[in-house]
């Protein structure tokens, strides 16, 4: 007995210890940077056009948006080139912030390509190109109440058993602006040509009114939101490996394609 | 398949070579070595002749051989905790059958007489890179949470390096964990660790012995590049049921042992469990219903290990051994039930049999599986995945003592493997989410070897053979000639040079992107795609005894190349992916160093200084633009003290002090504002440049430990204190990058780095117990 009575003595010790502040702030040096462009570029069939251009800074460096007022966007559709002048502002529908703009939309169609060439004049130079993709439609927005009031989602599509698919799928409470509750990329590889459904937990309550948007996206884009999740995993995860972002665009680091998506929005009643 | 002629040529001029007028006239003296009082065979003793500088080691029977020249000898036996024993014998033209018993030291505190494989006895070994752990020694070591533990003692000794603070893991000259052969009693283990790689199974109170192979390695092993971990079991008392084991601060053990069959038959059972489940249960139970509490997960690990041996006669005799282990790892709440278990299951039916005292065969029928599976249930829907590996092998060894100085060892072996990949099934109550993945995949890996030692004459002797391994998958098949080498040369009796060459082949590979050993790390055989790893290993090193032989200082100097290296793409889907062979990468690696190794073992103190400098590199062309880098665990220096010292009868004082260069660390090294689409918040993304290219600090940390033997009436027991990191030293574990934000507007301030530590200084206390 008086061993278990030891041990049971050495157990919050034990916790105690354990419970010490493990955590310190250390100065690191990092090498100097050399910034690269970063782009942001999605098109959507009918509405005006948009572009973030900032560029990378050390991490160290002061926090302040680092846009780059002499970078000059082109968008090339069917031999005519746009160009997206420099005029910051904040879009008060989505809240996001832009650096280029040109208020006249392209006339996109599935299967055209569209390329961007973004350049300043310290000779940096990014280019890229998407296809645009066909929207794929939700055929089913679903729910199942359990015991206990509380409801899980279930959003149901048809996968194109002819194309390598990615999808991203997105489900907002209430409202677009206040975050998502799901945010996740997939591709068919495991389900080609079947019906998918992407399900919930029961998060869900009678009233809650939920907008699910499912994106058909593109190979290029779908990695790069895997890369930029492997990326921020990586800081502050021991056992994960250091990810490079994988851009869809060359010359620098971004993104540019196309959305193209079905938004639904349901009421669970 | 071409064979390297020169190796060939080699290896049989060396064999048809005759030797010096010395080796021609001698005879085979052999026999057991047993310990008086319990007539328990010991494995690992030395029977010597030291004027000769003629020795062998006992096997697993405790039976040993000798070739001696005619006249009168003196046989000199060594061992842990045992006293020396010497025995006179008259070499008079023919063969002699000499049984020796050894007589356990007087002192009580016997186990920390470390005298077992002498030094002279590892000065005049042909074999270099080789280190022996008894569990006597690791035994006395201070350890983590008093948790004996073979596996990090080993990472001790010159040219192994941890995974990290606390890691089971060896990184061996260079080589990744999954490059190491571990063996217990001859049958593979798959996934040597518990608890996310903290302790490794093997427990004390049921393993005799471990050898370390670091390079030069024999021709009977191969399937790894970077190392052999040779474990074997303890057989058991012969005379009377003994028990003992230990009350610790996270797990107890029980270890019960003794003879089946008086003279015939004796087994050995042990058995540990932790017990983090019952306090962390209890907290749960208590703390159930409030606010804001989160219920700790249940973790717990146990394992079992058997051994029973069989004589069946005067040539015969069987051995049965087995290990069962298993973690578990689970949550539960309403809705979140998830459960992780993994283990592996390892057997091995081994027959030895003695056609006469200078020809032996064991033949040894394997089994060895590893497994995970990880079951999870939110709500509706259901989640599976595992994977799995399955080994069944058959081997057979021969060794032949013949005239002239040669001992011949050759043998041949097979194995076949089932894999499975990454099975999923995902599925939900209504079946309307359902979905499965996964690969089986089976291959056949065989072998045949041959090797020669050789005393060429008194100064001078080789090991030399060659090996051809074949692997099949997936129909396709790899053959190769793995070369072996090892001499040595005695340039005064009390100094040695020595050197080494080593082929090795790797033909199954470890699917993990973690650089730490996971439970989810899987097997993938070689295969269309996929090609066998390769090593080559070149060392030379200079032994030198002095003081009257109670210090030894080994130096080593290693170069190792490795070929056709694996490693996965960024972003790598290493779980759910029928593609898997697609997100492999194949390069290069090269690990190159100096050991120095400063022992001793004999007296009130011993112990050892071992210093490693060395650099390891890998290159892919899918990582870091082609450029070579270091591995996480490249540290260029690497220093372990460790002391043993016999305060008085009853107290022992211990200490083990590391010192190594910090890690290689990738860190971003520059950010950019992620936005994002309609409806997602913007985010800081790290920017990462080149692969390991910064440094964590450097690791120190000294362990001090107190042995306490009690006066007990029943039979033996002792108190161990611990203190695990005495001073207290937080060691960087991982650094990471955030943000600074006000805590009123959410307005980012800046940015800054955190280092994060995993363990303080840690006391612990454990009771042992032998009756």
């Amino acid at each position: 007995m008086k061993i278990k009575h030891t041990l049971y003595t050495l157990i919050p010790l034990l916790l105690l210890l354990l419970a010490c502040d493990m955590e310190q702030e250390v100065e690191i040096n990092l090498p100097p940077h050399q910034s690269q462009l970063v782009v942001e570029c999605y098109l959507e069939p009918g509405k005006p056009l948009r572009a973030v251009v900032l560029e990378s800074v050390s991490y160290f460096s002061n926090p302040q948006l680092p846009i780059v007022p002499d970078a000059e966007v082109f968008l090339t559709h069917k031999g005519r080139t746009v160009k997206l002048a420099f005029s910051p502002f904040q879009d008060r529908v989505s809240g996001k912030y832009f650096t280029h703009r040109n208020n006249k939309p392209l006339d996109l169609k599935a299967g055209d390509v569209v390329t961007i060439e973004v350049k300043d004049k310290k000779d940096r130079r990014v280019t890229g190109s998407t296809t645009i993709l066909k929207r794929v439609p939700i055929e089913a927005v679903e729910w199942k109440f359990n015991e206990k009031g509380k409801a899980y989602l279930l959003t149901s599509f048809q996968d194109d058993p002819d194309a390598e698919n990615y999808y991203r799928y997105m489900t907002h409470r209430d409202s677009l602006s206040r975050g998502t509750s799901r945010d996740f990329v997939s591709s068919d590889q495991l389900t080609n040509g079947k019906r998918i459904s992407y399900g919930s937990a029961y998060d869900f309550e009678k009233g809650d009114t939920l907008i699910v948007s499912l994106y058909h996206i593109e190979k290029d884009y779908y990695n790069f939101l895997n890369s930029i999740s492997d990326a921020k995993n990586a800081n502050g995860n021991p056992f994960a490996q250091p990810s490079r972002i994988v851009s869809s665009v060359q010359g620098g680091i971004g993104i540019f394609t196309n959305l193209a998506y079905e938004r639904k929005t349901v009421i669970i009643q | 398949m071409r064979l390297p002629f020169l190796p060939v040529c080699l290896f049989l001029l060396l064999f048809l070579l005759s030797p010096d007028a010395r080796a021609q006239g001698s005879f085979t003296v052999s026999g057991y070595v047993r310990v008086s009082g319990s007539n328990e065979a010991l494995i690992g003793a030395t029977v010597s002749v030291p004027e000769l500088r003629i020795g062998a080691t006992s096997d697993e029977r405790g039976f040993y051989t000798l070739q001696l020249p005619d006249g009168s000898h003196t046989l000199q036996v060594t061992y842990i905790g045992y006293e020396p024993t010497t025995r006179p014998i008259l070499v008079d033209g023919q063969n002699h059958t000499v049984n020796l018993l050894v007589a356990p030291a007087s002192s009580k505190l016997r186990e920390v007489i470390v005298e077992a494989n002498s030094l002279r006895q590892k000065l005049n070994n042909n074999l270099m890179s080789v280190e022996t752990l008894t569990t006597q020694e690791a035994k006395l070591l201070p350890a983590i949470f008093g948790e004996v533990d073979l596996i990090k003692t080993l990472q001790l000794k010159p040219g192994v390096q941890s995974g990290g603070e606390g890691s089971s893991g060896l990184y061996v000259r260079g080589g990744g964990p999954d490059q190491n052969l571990v063996l217990l009693d001859d049958a593979v283990v798959y996934n040597a660790s518990h608890l996310f790689g903290f302790f490794s199974v093997f427990n004390p109170d049921a393993v005799e012995s471990v050898e370390l192979y670091k390079g030069g390695f024999p021709a009977q092993f191969g399937g790894r590049l970077s190392s052999v971990v040779d474990v074997k079991l303890n057989n058991g008392n012969n005379e009377r049921i003994r028990a003992s084991g230990g009350l610790g601060l996270i797990a107890s053990r029980l270890t019960v042992d003794g003879p089946l069959i008086k003279d015939k038959a004796s087994f050995i059972v042990s058995g540990r469990r932790t017990y983090f489940d019952i306090f962390t249960r209890q907290i749960n139970r208590i703390q159930e219903g409030k606010e804001d509490f989160s219920p700790i997960p249940d973790y717990y690990f146990y394992d079992l290990n058997g051994k029973v041996n069989y004589k069946l006669g005067e040539k015969d005799e069987l051995f049965l051994s087995g290990y069962f282990g298993r973690d578990f790892f689970g949550f539960n709440d309403e809705d979140f039930q998830f459960r992780f278990d993994w283990g592996n299951k390892v057997g091995a039916l081994r027959w030895q049999h003695r056609f006469n005292p200078r020809f032996q065969v064991n033949t040894t029928f394997t089994g060895s599986s590893y497994q995970y599976n990880i079951n999870n249930k939110i709500d509706v829907f259901s989640f599976n995945l595992s994977s799995d590996i399955r080994d069944l092998g058959l081997k057979t060894d021969f060794n032949l003592v013949l005239d002239k100085g040669h001992t011949l060892a050759f043998g041949a072996m097979a194995t076949r493997h089932a894999f499975t990949i990454g099975r999923l099934n995902f599925d939900s109550d209504d079946n309307r989410l359902a979905f499965k993945a996964g690969s089986d995949y089976d291959a056949t890996e065989a072998a045949v070897y041959v090797s020669d030692d050789f005393q060429i004459n008194s100064r001078f002797s080789l090991n030399y053979g060659l090996r051809l391994s074949a692997f099949g998958s997936g129909g396709k098949t790899y053959t190769a000639l793995e070369p072996r080498a090892s001499g040595k040369y005695n340039l005064t009796v009390n100094t040695a040079l020595k050197g080494s060459y080593a082929s090795m082949m790797q033909y199954i590979h470890l699917v993990a992107n973690s650089g730490a050993s996971l439970p989810t790390d899987i097997w993938y055989p070689s295969n269309d795609y996929v090609k066998p790893q390769r090593s080559q290993q070149v060392a030379a090193g200079i032994s030198h005894l002095f003081a009257d032989g109670r210090y030894m200082v080994t130096n080593e100097l290693y170069y190792k190349w490795m070929h056709r290296q694996i490693d996965f793409r960024d972003g790598a889907n290493l779980f759910v992916n029928d593609k898997l062979e697609e997100e492999f990468l194949f390069g290069k690696g090269e690990s190159y160093g100096n050991e120095v190794y400063l022992e001793k073992i004999k007296g009130r103190t011993t112990g050892w200084i071992g210093y490693t400098l060395s650099w390891t590199y890998r290159q892919f062309d899918g990582i870091n633009e082609g450029r070579r880098f270091p591995t996480r665990y490249d540290r260029r220096h690497d220093l372990s003290v460790v002391l043993l010292h016999k305060l008085s009868k009853r107290i022992h004082l211990t200490g083990a002090f590391v010192y190594s260069s910090g890690n290689a660390y990738s860190l971003p090294v520059a950010r950019f504002a992620f936005q994002d689409v309609e409806g997602k918040n913007a985010t800081v993304v790290p920017v990462y440049n080149d692969r390991n290219s910064f440094r964590l600090d450097a690791f120190h940390r000294l362990d001090l430990g107190l042995v306490l033997k009690l006066n007990s009436k029943f039979g033996e027991s002792d108190l161990m204190f611990n203190a695990y990191n005495t001073y207290n030293r937080r060691n960087p574990y991982f650094v990471y990058f955030e943000q600074v934000k006000d805590k009123e507007s959410d307005e980012t301030l800046g940015f800054r780095a955190k280092q994060v530590s995993l363990f303080p200084v840690i006391p612990s206390v454990t009771y042992n117990f032998k009756f």
